[in-house]
């Protein structure tokens, strides 16, 4: 998937953190205990807190694996301005995001939806990381981008991405979501492959239209969560 | 020199990591004092204390770098370590050009951070006794009257008392004991001690007319 190239040095950051704390705590601790009278309640916490970062460590690895390979799918009902929130939080840092701002209008009234939180999330990290390394090719000066969620005929959650990059020209829209097109010179072609694939077995939509002034809007629905379960 | 007890600083957003560097710092009997921001480590009162910086490049809002510059401005001298979790080569190019000691990435062995920390409050330690052996040099200057500095300016030229005393249309006496009071004023054993003092605090001899 041509986004986790963007997305590894995020990654390495957040596993080496991790990392640097158990190293330096551990470390500190030998120190401690080789002290005439060791404060043990000191040792004590140093041990609480490796066990805790060495449980992080690992929910990063495997938050990884299960945006690399689909995984078995988690439904469960969600607040997708959650899901929506949690995504942008880890990727806020991304060097792929560098100056752009990015403008969030949730509903607050959205009711929950019944889906996978992790392959929502995929589907919400391609279409920002699209729509950023549009506006980096357009070299807009302002890059503004709007997530936006809303209402769709009283059965849809609907989440639009709208950026104010150059636009896509008409006559690719409708190969954008086939899988190895791509219009990146070092893409797989395979995000938003991916990403239809996912909101189809979500029995949702995903659509890509050009705004009115300038840039592009891509939207996927999501249904809301009835109760009945498949 | 008093210098009690150094402090080392560290600012870093991952409260585990903060943590964990300030245990690191206090196991070896060091004092440590931690910040998670770029800002709340601005808004603290930096002193004349002696200490170092250890500071994570990648943080929201301000970052390591821009805090770098920001101190620069506001004047705090203190040497700084950087620490990363994922650095790239412009990256620390760009830190150790500003004046960065070191650049560590994460995870990292507590001997090279030690190492770091102790390098820094040794460098920390020199330019605070530079600071005040310039301080005292000043002084001495400013205790001198208008006219032992005036001889004081002809003197470090290497010039004799005679001379000096034709320039300033005086007894060649007068000079001598003018240059006596300098020298004992100054602290100073010999004429090429004086002399060194003036480059010090950047007095030039006067240019001949």
């Amino acid at each position: 998937v041509s986004t986790l190239g963007e997305l590894t040095s995020s990654l390495a950051h957040e596993i080496n953190q991790p990392l640097a704390a158990i190293l330096s705590n551990a470390q500190a601790a030998q120190r401690f205990l080789s002290q005439d009278k060791p404060d043990m309640k000191e040792v004590a916490e140093i041990l609480g807190d490796i066990v805790r970062d060495d449980n992080r460590a690992a929910e990063v690895i495997r938050k990884i694996r299960s945006l690399l390979k689909k995984e078995e799918t988690r439904y469960e009902t969600l607040s997708l301005n959650d899901v929506i929130d949690e995504i942008l939080n880890v990727i806020r840092n991304d060097t792929a995001l560098t100056a752009v701002s990015i403008e969030k209008e949730f509903d607050p009234s959205l009711p929950s939806v019944w889906g996978d939180r992790i392959q929502l999330q995929q589907v919400i990290l391609n279409l920002v990381l699209n729509a950023a390394e549009a506006m980096k090719e357009e070299g807009t000066d302002v890059r503004r981008l709007n997530v936006r969620t809303s209402k769709q005929d009283g059965r849809f959650a609907k989440v639009s991405i709208r950026d104010v990059g150059p636009g896509i020209d008409e006559s690719t829209a409708s190969r954008l979501f086939e899988p190895f097109y791509t219009t990146k010179a070092g893409g797989m072609g395979m995000g938003l492959a991916i990403s239809k694939d996912i909101v189809k077995s979500h029995k949702g939509e995903i659509r890509v239209e050009n705004n009115t002034d300038r840039g592009t809007t891509f939207s996927f629905t999501v249904p809301f969560d009835s109760g009945v379960r498949p | 020199m008093s210098d009690l007890s150094p402090v080392v600083f560290i600012v870093d957003d991952d409260s585990s990591v903060r943590r964990s560097l300030e245990r690191l710092v206090k196991s070896v009997g060091l004092t440590a004092k931690s910040f998670a921001s770029a800002k709340e480590f601005l808004q603290y009162g930096h002193g004349k204390e002696t200490g170092c910086l250890v500071l994570d490049v990648r943080m929201p809002e301000i970052s390591g770098l821009e805090l770098q510059e920001k101190m620069t401005k506001a004047g705090i001298l203190l040497p700084i370590i950087f620490i990363s979790g994922h650095g790239t080569v412009p990256m620390s190019v760009r830190a150790m050009k500003a004046g960065a000691l070191d650049f560590l990435q994460k995870p990292f062995d507590e001997q090279d951070l030690l190492e770091a920390v102790y390098r820094a409050l040794d460098r920390c330690r020199q330019a605070r006794e530079e600071h005040q052996e310039m301080e005292t040099l000043r002084a001495r200057v400013r205790s001198l009257t208008p006219k032992e500095y005036e001889v004081f300016t002809w003197v470090i030229t290497g010039m004799p008392n005679k001379n000096i005393a034709d320039r300033l249309a005086t007894a060649e006496k007068t000079v001598k004991v003018h240059r006596a009071s300098i020298m004992k004023k100054m602290g100073a054993q010999s004429v090429a001690e004086l002399v060194r003092m003036a480059e010090k605090a950047g007095i030039h001899p006067l240019p001949a007319k």
